[in-house]
């Protein structure tokens, strides 16, 4: 399937020279594909090459230089090193190898000459022979490549050219152009329509992936509507929205047009202490409130609590969107360091000019307005409903960094996919226009997600044992936005989306979910290529690259907690319980308010309502509310939380990650926004793979003293009849666990199974109920199998899975160790 | 109650209260606001713990940490809590106690402070020559110079070992045994020490195995207001530069900046000149003592108690500490980049005791991967700071009231603070971990061992005193990085940016609370996890190769079920104890 054979070049959108040269070139390139070995996609062809060429390693690669061969192709700037492999023809196309880059991610092409630098576009013509090849990309890095003496002149200046004139500045129409030259070949088209959708992350996208999110977070008062299921109820919301069980759908109708872009309040996630978070638009107050709308208003709004709710402002104390692309740009700018500009900022006045670009500052308002929020939810029943303007970007940061601070399982990939899907991609962020693909967008620019993606990494760092994913997956996310390619981020609502898809046919099938398809096989323009999403990480990344995106972590705990998704362990609640029902506060700048026209229906003259709800808007409630927000401070303080910061984990998964936002404790992320600086490369140590990582020295040496231990106690023990039978099952246990790792890591299943032996019933260890049909049958276990491919690192593992895949995960500070140090190592 | 704190440490010899002060004071904590509780004085530390059990605050300050104390408000002072003590210790902290002005608690307290705190003020010993601290390991035994030596493949055919300082008669603040060119006689040595600042003459400090290019130590030359010469001086750093073949011109690194080097011929001193024709000179503008005591006190003002909030960031880079840092790192990789390209180097600033010794330790850590590990690291410190006479007693100030003595200075914490600097870069590289450089840094004011007690070899009196390296290596497992991957030969260079430089937070900030410790990670964790139970295991095998048989069979039993639960948290629960100060 792999080839590049005449008849699968498509050029219709290629520039003419390229298309003769391409053409001119064909035999040429059959050859070389043999000779260098560069594994094209189907349809692509080798514009040049440059042979004898040195690419720069960035510090995650090693140090020094890597001497190779220089592709550009009409997709990509390629770099194969001399001694790689053989492709394996068989395999699924992957559309990036590990040095190569997008074309489209290319923003500066600058070629170093002797005693000169040049920027060239696709209109210059150079006066030198370049002797390096600085490329700068849009996703911060910078590649760097170095050309050799002995590399043919003719050879380098016509790449430097090629790449100049062929990368795409983006701009309206170079998009598609772009993914046609990437998917566009019928064989890309047949075998991206062949993929199936990831089946362990919740899409969204039906009503019943919805419903499951309700089961997983135990919110059975609440149901999933398809009111808008044709979008006339709001164009920017989903299909699908969750909204309190006890509104009907043709009361529910009457609220939309009370909300900016009839973004009603819709659930978000409940908290297992029973508080719900919700968000929506602002209120339209122009309309006339009937009586009738007015209940239902208030019964949306307050959602499942009969009590209180809380609506959190996002508008003020958070950085608008033009304020985050500002910051972006000077943080860009100033992390590049381009060769290009004479500009450079002296070190030492480094550190003043990074806090001016306020990026760091914005990272700290959201953490900040996340913690808040994230507390108010944890003192339990009540309805918090984060409230912007548009409800499409602040709220898409602050609700989904809630809940990653809460929820554990929004801290693993497939949750956190999950997590995207949920908050971003279906509640209707722009991403189209936010990250300005066309360039037709200017005003609209905004890096809200790479800020929120920032804040996640804010959290990773801080948090690193409490999350599966790892800062490698962030790392690849954030890239990939820089890449015109994925579903995910080439529409600015599900509408759009939906449009794309029908137009073309449904490329990736859904589970169990919607398809509505009128005419599946007929695609409108069937030579636009099918948009996979971001999620389908194995089109662009090894399966090596892919391992990396996940570390091992205890298994979340059991989710019992969640069955009624009520817990009455907290202490505020009764205090809580006395205000008044029904009252709505305002909390901005760190206090609460009561605002009389919050929400405004209530200050109309309209309705009976008024009288019977605004009893004195409880002052008594405020000092309630106000200690939760102390108590936020308080966390700060390791001694009043111990069980958060224990070594061993939270006694409660959910008590949130609150993280520290002192200016000494908030970093920058040094691997993604100076990975380019190129006078300034730390690189990491190279690792010896001949020798055994120190924990398996050290658990081999426990091993040795276990079966010693095990060995005295069985001979001396056997001299006493009574306890002839126990010792021999300790004896078995650890023969077992010798061919696997489990019995390293104590409380494992083996272990307990023989501990729980002597104890009454088995039934009331932790593992087992983990394992009762109850939690199978939750969404949010899926991941927790997943991710116990690793797990057998710690304690509750599962011995079956230690057996199968007894590979050494590397921890995730900088210090990454190849996975072959620990693969060949049975215990 | 109060008897505990002794039995905090692991060592119950190491102090004894002195029986008179165990007085109820308040403790203003500036975290959390005012504290009652007992404050107890042993001749090591003092330890406060509240008597409020809902306010769980202790204090456990080694009383060699302490560099100042004085007495606030008097007694007329009015207002809550006016009136008490005020602390300044040399770890980046104060405290603030306040008593009754009734009776004379205060005078007490005070002077038994005051005289434990300065024994040398009072011609008293410090705690290191009281304590009856035992250890499995000695520490003492960790450096051997000629065994040094000898592991850097000396004396060879160039490269001699000199015993002409053996009473310590050619200079007083170096060690008894040299390294110097073989080429060069005794009385060579002694007419160039005439001509070099305390005679510290250029001696070799370590030697590259492939290339022979050589790091070689010394002081200023005293060139003086006139220029004078020194044909001997001259001719002997013309040995040194043969005696590697590939080094056509020695380069010599002067640490100061240059209108440093120039004042410094007022007072006699200088820098080589043109008359030496096979050598260069680079300056590396590596400030002197004074500069880094202010810059580390402006770090304090802006750490301690509360973190400065609003320009965090600015406020950080008007103290130029990490800018310091920062030179003295790229000063170090100038150095061990020309060693590694078969040049051999000399490296000074005015006495070749303070900067010097931050270049040429940090170098051979670049160059040489023994010293990352643990013992070598020992080694290290030993070599090129004790040996070599780095001045811990006048830079720290031991027990002496002199509190703005201007020959204090933090040179060495400058130095382990990039050492961190470049553990945080290359976090396989290095065996041991940062606790271990927390450890150091405790040790280096507690005045517990004899370690970093003293100005020079010669003044060092190790028959009476412990080794830090005592307490290390006998318990070496909480010292070692479990992700250390030994690898001979990689010269690391780590990156001297203010980009990738960091504030070391977990040292700077670590008495504030709300800078918890960087959580470990999972595989860390699971090290510790095992060290545990590899403990556990042993004490159980010992217990049961003396028992007998069927009391054998109840440990296993039990020890099976229940163990990580139990054992798990014993290392982190050690570090705690050890290193968390509240």
């Amino acid at each position: 399937m792999l080839t590049g054979s005449k008849n699968t070049f498509k050029v219709r959108q290629m520039l003419p020279d390229v298309k003769e040269r391409m053409l001119s070139q064909s035999s040429a390139n059959a050859q070389s594909r043999d000779v260098f070995g560069l594994r094209c996609l189907p349809g692509e062809c080798v514009l040049q090459r440059t042979v004898m060429v040195r690419k720069k390693l960035t510090a995650r690669e090693g140090r020094g230089w890597l001497s190779g061969t220089l592709f550009c192709t009409h997709f990509r700037v390629a770099f194969m090193p001399q001694d790689s492999p053989k492709p394996d023809d068989n395999a699924d196309p992957v559309l990036l190898g590990e040095h190569d880059v997008a074309l489209a991610s290319i923003e500066k092409v600058v070629a170093v000459g002797p005693n000169r630098i040049k920027l060239v576009t696709p209109n210059s013509s150079l006066k030198f022979t370049p002797e390096e090849l600085v490329l700068y990309c849009r996703d911060m890095r910078v590649m760097c490549f170095l050309f050799d003496r002995l590399t043919p002149d003719a050879q380098v200046i016509e790449i430097t050219y090629t790449i100049a004139k062929t990368y795409q500045p983006l701009k309206p129409g170079s998009v598609l152009s772009f993914q046609n030259a990437a998917l566009g070949s019928v064989e890309m088209k047949q075998f991206l329509s062949n993929r199936r959708r990831d089946a362990h992350m919740n899409w969204f996208e039906s009503a019943s992936e919805w419903e499951q999110e309700l089961e997983r977070c135990g919110a059975t008062s609440w149901r999933v509507s398809s009111v808008n299921d044709r979008f006339e109820m709001s164009t920017s919301l989903s299909r699908f929205i969750v909204v309190p069980q006890k509104v009907l759908d043709t009361e529910l109708k009457k609220s939309f047009a009370h909300f900016n872009e009839g973004r009603i309040p819709r659930w978000c996630w409940r908290h297992p202490r029973g508080s719900d978070l919700l968000r929506m638009a602002s209120f339209q107050n122009n309309i006339y409130h009937e009586k009738d709308d007015i209940r239902n208003l208030e019964m949306v709004l307050f959602g499942c609590q009969s009590s209180l709710c809380v609506v959190v402002e996002l508008g003020e104390e958070l950085p608008s969107p033009a304020d985050i692309q500002l910051a972006h740009c000077r943080l860009r700018a100033l992390c590049l360091g381009d060769i290009s500009t004479s500009v450079s900022m002296p070190d030492d006045k480094w550190l003043s000019t990074l806090e001016s670009t306020h990026w760091l500052d914005y990272i700290r308002s959201c953490l900040r307005k996340a913690s808040e929020v994230a507390c108010l939810l944890r003192s339990g029943h009540l309805t918090v409903a984060l409230q912007e303007v548009e409800d499409r970007d602040m709220s898409c940061v602050v609700s989904s960094l809630v809940q990653v601070m809460c929820d554990p399982h929004c801290r693993t990939q497939q949750g956190f996919q999950g997590l995207v899907q949920k908050e971003w991609v279906m509640a209707g962020h722009r991403f189209y226009s936010r990250i300005n693909y066309h360039r037709d967008s200017d005003k609209e620019e905004s890096p809200v997600f790479l800020l929120f993606l920032d804040c996640v990494w804010q959290m990773w760092f801080q948090f690193p044992s409490r999350f599966q994913l790892t800062d490698d997956f962030l790392l690849a996310l954030h890239d990939s936005i820089h890449l015109p390619l994925f579903s995910t981020f080439l529409a600015n609502c599900q509408r759009e989306r939906c449009k794309r898809s029908q137009n073309l046919g449904q490329s990736y099938t859904p589970v169990n979910g919607w398809r509505d398809v009128l005419n599946p096989d007929s695609s409108s323009d069937p030579s636009d290529p099918p948009l996979p999403p971001v999620w389908d990480w194995a089109l662009q990344y090894s399966q090596e690259r892919r391992e990396r995106f996940t570390q091992p972590v205890p298994p979340p705990a059991p989710l019992q907690l969640l069955l009624n998704g009520n817990l009455n362990t907290n202490p505020d609640a009764h205090r809580l319980a006395d205000t008044i029902p029904g009252s709505v506060f305002l909390l901005s700048r760190g206090t609460f308010t009561c605002p009389a026209n919050l929400p405004p229906w209530r200050s109309s003259t309209s309705g009976v309502y008024k009288k019977s709800h605004r009893r004195a808007p409880s002052s008594e409630g405020v000092p309630g509310l106000e200690r939760l927000l102390k108590a936020w401070a308080l966390t700060e303080f390791p001694q009043s939380i111990p069980s958060t910061f224990g070594p061993q984990g939270p006694l409660d998964p959910y008590e949130p990650l609150l993280p520290l936002l002192m200016g000494p404790c908030m970093g920058l992320w040094r691997e993604c926004y100076l990975r380019g600086a190129l006078h300034a490369q730390a690189f990491s140590h190279p690792v010896s793979t001949n020798s055994l990582h120190p924990v398996e020295r050290l658990a081999q040496e426990v091993q040795q003293l276990k079966d010693k231990l095990a060995q005295i106690s069985t001979s001396s023990s056997s001299d006493s009849p009574t306890v002839t039978p126990e010792p021999r099952q300790t004896d078995t246990n650890l023969n077992r666990s010798t061919n696997n790792s489990t019995f390293l890591y104590p409380a494992s299943r083996t272990q307990a199974a023989g501990a729980s032996r002597a104890a009454p019933p088995p039934t009331s260890t932790n593992h087992q109920t983990s394992r009762g049909p109850s939690s199978t049958s939750r969404p949010g276990n899926r991941d927790a199998a997943g991710g116990n491919k690793h797990s057998f690192l710690f304690r509750h593992s599962s011995a079956t899975d230690a057996r199968h895949n007894p590979q050494y995960y590397p921890p995730p500070s900088n210090a990454k160790l190849p996975k072959s140090n620990g693969a060949s190592v049975g215990f | 109650a109060m008897a505990s704190p002794v039995s905090a440490y692991n060592s119950n010899t190491l102090d004894s209260q002195i029986s008179n002060v165990d007085k109820d004071l308040i403790y203003i904590c500036p975290f959390s606001g005012a504290v009652k509780g007992k404050v107890l004085i042993t001749n090591y530390r003092l330890y406060f713990k509240s008597s409020d059990a809902d306010l769980p605050v202790t204090l456990d300050v080694p009383l060699g940490a302490i560099s100042r104390v004085e007495k606030m408000g008097g007694a007329s002072s009015r207002g809550e809590n006016s009136y008490g003590l005020d602390i300044t210790c040399k770890d980046m902290r104060n405290l603030r106690f306040a008593l009754k002005q009734e009776g004379h608690s205060r005078r007490d307290i005070f002077e038994v402070i005051f005289r434990y705190a300065f024994p040398l003020s009072y011609s008293q010993h410090l705690f290191a020559y009281l304590t009856q601290e035992k250890f499995p390991e000695n520490g003492w035994n960790v450096y051997k110079p000629v065994e040094e030596f000898r592991r850097q493949g000396l004396p060879n055919n160039k490269w001699r070992i000199a015993f002409i300082n053996k009473n310590y008669s050619l200079c007083d603040t170096y060690p008894t045994v040299l390294a110097v060119p073989y080429k060069s006689k005794d009385e060579d040595l002694s007419r160039v020490a005439a001509f070099r600042s305390r005679g510290r003459i250029p001696v070799l400090s370590w030697i590259h195995r492939e290339n022979q290019a050589v790091i070689v130590r010394c002081s200023q030359p005293l060139v003086g207001m006139s220029g004078k010469r020194n044909k001997d001086d001259e001719r002997y750093l013309d040995l040194i530069r043969e005696a590697n073949d590939t080094t056509k011109k020695l380069t010599i690194y002067d640490a100061r900046p240059n209108v440093n080097a120039v004042a410094n011929k007022a007072t006699g001193g200088g820098y080589e000149g043109d008359e030496y024709q096979n050598a260069e000179l680079i300056f590396l503008d590596i400030q002197n003592i004074h500069v880094m005591r202010e810059s580390l006190k402006k770090l304090k003002d802006i750490v301690y108690p509360n973190v400065e909030e609003s320009h965090w960031l600015s406020s950080l880079e008007s103290t130029h500490w990490l800018e310091h840092i920062k030179l003295v790192l790229s000063g170090a990789i100038q150095v061990a980049d020309k060693v590694s390209n078969g040049n051999s180097v000399v490296v000074h600033c005015s006495d070749g005791w303070d900067r010097t010794a931050q270049l040429t330790s940090l170098a051979m850590l670049m160059l040489d991967s023994h010293y990352r590990t643990l013992r070598g690291f020992e080694v290290l410190i030993e070599k090129e700071w004790i040996s070599f006479g780095h001045k811990f007693s006048s830079r720290i100030g031991h027990g002496d009231k002199n509190h703005a003595d201007q020959d204090r200075s933090p040179i060495f914490v400058q130095f382990i603070d990039c050492v961190w600097q470049m553990t945080k870069q290359f976090p396989t590289a290095f065996e041991f971990n940062e606790h271990l450089l927390l450890t150091i840094l405790d040790h280096l004011y507690s005045c517990r061992f004899g370690t970093f007690l003293y100005n020079c070899e010669n003044a060092r009196d190790q028959t009476k005193t412990v080794s830090l390296w005592s307490l290390v290596n006998s318990k070496a497992d909480l010292y070692l990085n479990p992700f250390y991957t030994p690898d001979a030969g990689q010269v690391l260079y780590p990156v001297a940016s203010m980009r990738h430089l960091e504030l070391w937070v977990s040292y700077y900030i670590r008495w504030n609370p709300r800078i918890r410790q960087q959580q470990q990670s999972p595989v860390e964790q699971r090290y510790k996890e095992l060290l545990a139970l590899r403990d556990e295991y042993l004490k159980k095998l010992e217990q049961l190769q003396l028992s007998d048989s069927s009391s054998s069979f109840h440990l296993v039993n039990s020890s099976t079920s229940n163990t990580t639960s139990s054992t798990a948290s014993t290392p982190s629960q050690q570090y705690t104890q050890l290193h968390t100060p509240l």
